[in-house]
C-alpha cells in the first residue's frame, strides 16, 4: 500500500517553493506575484476535484461520469481557445468538436476496447484516461491553432501568393499546416522516444506509488502514450480542418476580426 | 478586357481611391504612377480579391469579381509583387509550384519548355538544382515571372518588379512581357519600363489621371 502524506507533509513542499521564488527575486524576473497566484489556484481547484471526484467515484453513474467529461471538455476548449489567441465566440462549437471527436475516438477504443472495465463506465478509469488524453491534447491544440493562424498572419503576401497561382484554400493553407502540426507532434515524438530514459511517466509513478507491479503500470503507459500521441494529431487536424470556414471569408482573405 | 467601375479604396479607415474608373483593353501596357502610399499596389491587389473593395466593381472580360469568381478572375490573372514569393526550397519546384495544384496539374510543362523560358529571361538551367535562399533578389524576381509565363498567363499584374533587375535582365523581362498578346497593369518608377507602356496613368489625391506620354 502507497505512503499516505498528511496535512502537514503536504503543507510542507509548499517551501519548496521558496528556492524559484528566491530565484525569480534575485533575477527581477517579476513573477512572484504569478507564482503565489499560479500555487493557489492550484491548490483549490485539486482540492475542489478531489472532494468532486470522491463523490463521482462512490456513485460511479454513467451519466454523472459522463457529465464530469463533458465539463473537462468545455474547460480544454475555453483554455485552447484562449491561450491560443483565437476569439472564443468564433471558434468554440467547432474547436469543442474537435477536441470531442478525438477525445472520444482514442479513449473509447482504449476503454472498450484494451482495459475492458465493468461496467465500461467505471469512473476509476473512464475519468483519470480521459483527463490525462485532454490534458496533453489541450498542450497540443493551443501550438498547432497558435501556429497556423500566426503562420497565415505573417506570412499574409506568400499565402495570397498561393491562391493567386490557382491553390485552392486547403492547398494555400497546406503549408502552414504542415508546420503547425509539425510543431505540436516534434515535442511528443521526443517524449515518446526518451521516455523510460530521460523520464519516467506520471502514469506510470502513479501506478507503482498505488502499489501496482511495473509491468502492469508499463502497459497502461505505453497504451495512454499511444492514446495522447494519435488524439493529439487528431484533434490538431480536425479543429484546423474545422474552423477554416469561420477564419476565411468569401474571397479566402484571413479574416483580421478572428484574433484577440 | 479588366474594367474598373467607380473604385472606391480605403485602408485603415483612410481613402486611398475614391470613385475612380479605369478600362484596360487587351494587349495594353498600362503603367500606374505616384507617392508612395497612394494606392497603386492596393488598386492591383483589389482587382485581384487581396484586398477589399470599399466601393465600385471590377470585371475581366465580362466577369464581375465576386466570391463566386474570383478563383476564375485569380486564374487568368499573373500577379508578381516587389518582392516575389518563391514557396519552394530548390528553384525547380518554385518553378511547378502551381502544377501541384489541382487547377493546374494537367498543364505541367516538360523540360525543354522549362530551360527556354529560363533562357528567355537570360537564367542559365543549372539554376534549377539551387536553393531558392541562395539566388539573389532579381533571379527571384525572374523565376516569379517564369512561373508565370510557364502557366501560360496573358495578363500580368505587375508590382515594381524591375527594382531588384541590372540592366540586361531588366530588358529580357521586358521583352517577355511587352509581347503583344499580353496584357499588362503595372506599377511602376523606371523610366525604360514607363516609356514602354502606352498607358501611363497618374494617382493624384485619389483620383487616377491620364497621362499622355
Amino acid at each position: 500500500m502507497m505512503v499516505e502524506m498528511d496535512i502537514l507533509s503536504t503543507v510542507s513542499m509548499y517551501a519548496l517553493l521558496l528556492i524559484p521564488i528566491g530565484i525569480f527575486i534575485w533575477l527581477q524576473l517579476g513573477l512572484v506575484k504569478e507564482t503565489i497566484l499560479a500555487a493557489i489556484r492550484m491548490t483549490v481547484q485539486l482540492v475542489l476535484v478531489g472532494l468532486y471526484l470522491k463523490y463521482v467515484f462512490q456513485l460511479n453513474n454513467g451519466f454523472v461520469n459522463l457529465v464530469w467529461v463533458a465539463v473537462m471538455m468545455v474547460a480544454a476548449n475555453v483554455s485552447v481557445l484562449g491561450k491560443s489567441g483565437l476569439k472564443r465566440k468564433l471558434f468554440f462549437w467547432r474547436t469543442l468538436a474537435g477536441i470531442t471527436v478525438s477525445t472520444l475516438i482514442v479513449s473509447g477504443w482504449f476503454i472498450l476496447v484494451a482495459i475492458r472495465p465493468d461496467p465500461f463506465y467505471d469512473a476509476r478509469y473512464m475519468v483519470p484516461i480521459i483527463g490525462m488524453i485532454l490534458g496533453n491534447c489541450q498542450r497540443s491544440n493551443v501550438l498547432s491553432l497558435e501556429r497556423f493562424y500566426s503562420g497565415i498572419r505573417k506570412n499574409e503576401h506568400e499565402f495570397m501568393t498561393y491562391l493567386m497561382l490557382g491553390a485552392t484554400l486547403k492547398e494555400a493553407v497546406a503549408p502552414y499546416l504542415r508546420i503547425a502540426l509539425k510543431s505540436c507532434i516534434n515535442p511528443s515524438l521526443a517524449s515518446m522516444a526518451t521516455m523510460g530514459i530521460v523520464s519516467l511517466p506520471g502514469m506510470m509513478t502513479g501506478q507503482i506509488l498505488g502499489g501496482a507491479m511495473p509491468m502492469e503500470a508499463i502497459k497502461y503507459q505505453i497504451g495512454i502514450m499511444l492514446c495522447i500521441f494519435t488524439s493529439m494529431v487528431i484533434a490538431a487536424l480536425v479543429n484546423i480542418l474545422l474552423s477554416l470556414p469561420v477564419a476565411f471569408d468569401d474571397y479566402q482573405r484571413l479574416k483580421p476580426e478572428i484574433f484577440q | 478586357m479588366i474594367a474598373f467601375n467607380n473604385i472606391t479604396i480605403r485602408v485603415h479607415k483612410q481613402p486611398l481611391l475614391t470613385d475612380v474608373d479605369l478600362h484596360v483593353q487587351g494587349g495594353e501596357k498600362v503603367v500606374i504612377r505616384g507617392p508612395s502610399g497612394c494606392g497603386k499596389s492596393s488598386l492591383l491587389k483589389c482587382a485581384v480579391g487581396a484586398l477589399p473593395l470599399t466601393g465600385g466593381s471590377v470585371q475581366f472580360s465580362g466577369l464581375t469579381l465576386s466570391e463566386k469568381t474570383v478563383r476564375e478572375v485569380r486564374s487568368r490573372i499573373a500577379f508578381i509583387g516587389q518582392e516575389p514569393v518563391l514557396g519552394a526550397e530548390n528553384v525547380r519546384d518554385a518553378l511547378l509550384l502551381p502544377f501541384s495544384y489541382k487547377a493546374h496539374r494537367h498543364t505541367r510543362p516538360g523540360d525543354a519548355h522549362i530551360f527556354q523560358t529560363l533562357e528567355n529571361l537570360k537564367l542559365n538551367a543549372s539554376i534549377l538544382d539551387q536553393s531558392t535562399n541562395r539566388i539573389s533578389g532579381g533571379e527571384k524576381q525572374r523565376i516569379a515571372i517564369a512561373r508565370a509565363l510557364l502557366l501560360n498567363k496573358t495578363v500580368f499584374f505587375a508590382d515594381e518588379i524591375t527594382s531588384a533587375l541590372d540592366p540586361e535582365s531588366k530588358q529580357a523581362v521586358m521583352d517577355e512581357l511587352f509581347r503583344p498578346g499580353i496584357t499588362l497593369l503595372s506599377v511602376s518608377h523606371d523610366p525604360d519600363w514607363i516609356q514602354a507602356c502606352n498607358r501611363i496613368v497618374e494617382i493624384n489625391e485619389q483620383q487616377l489621371i491620364e497621362v499622355h506620354p
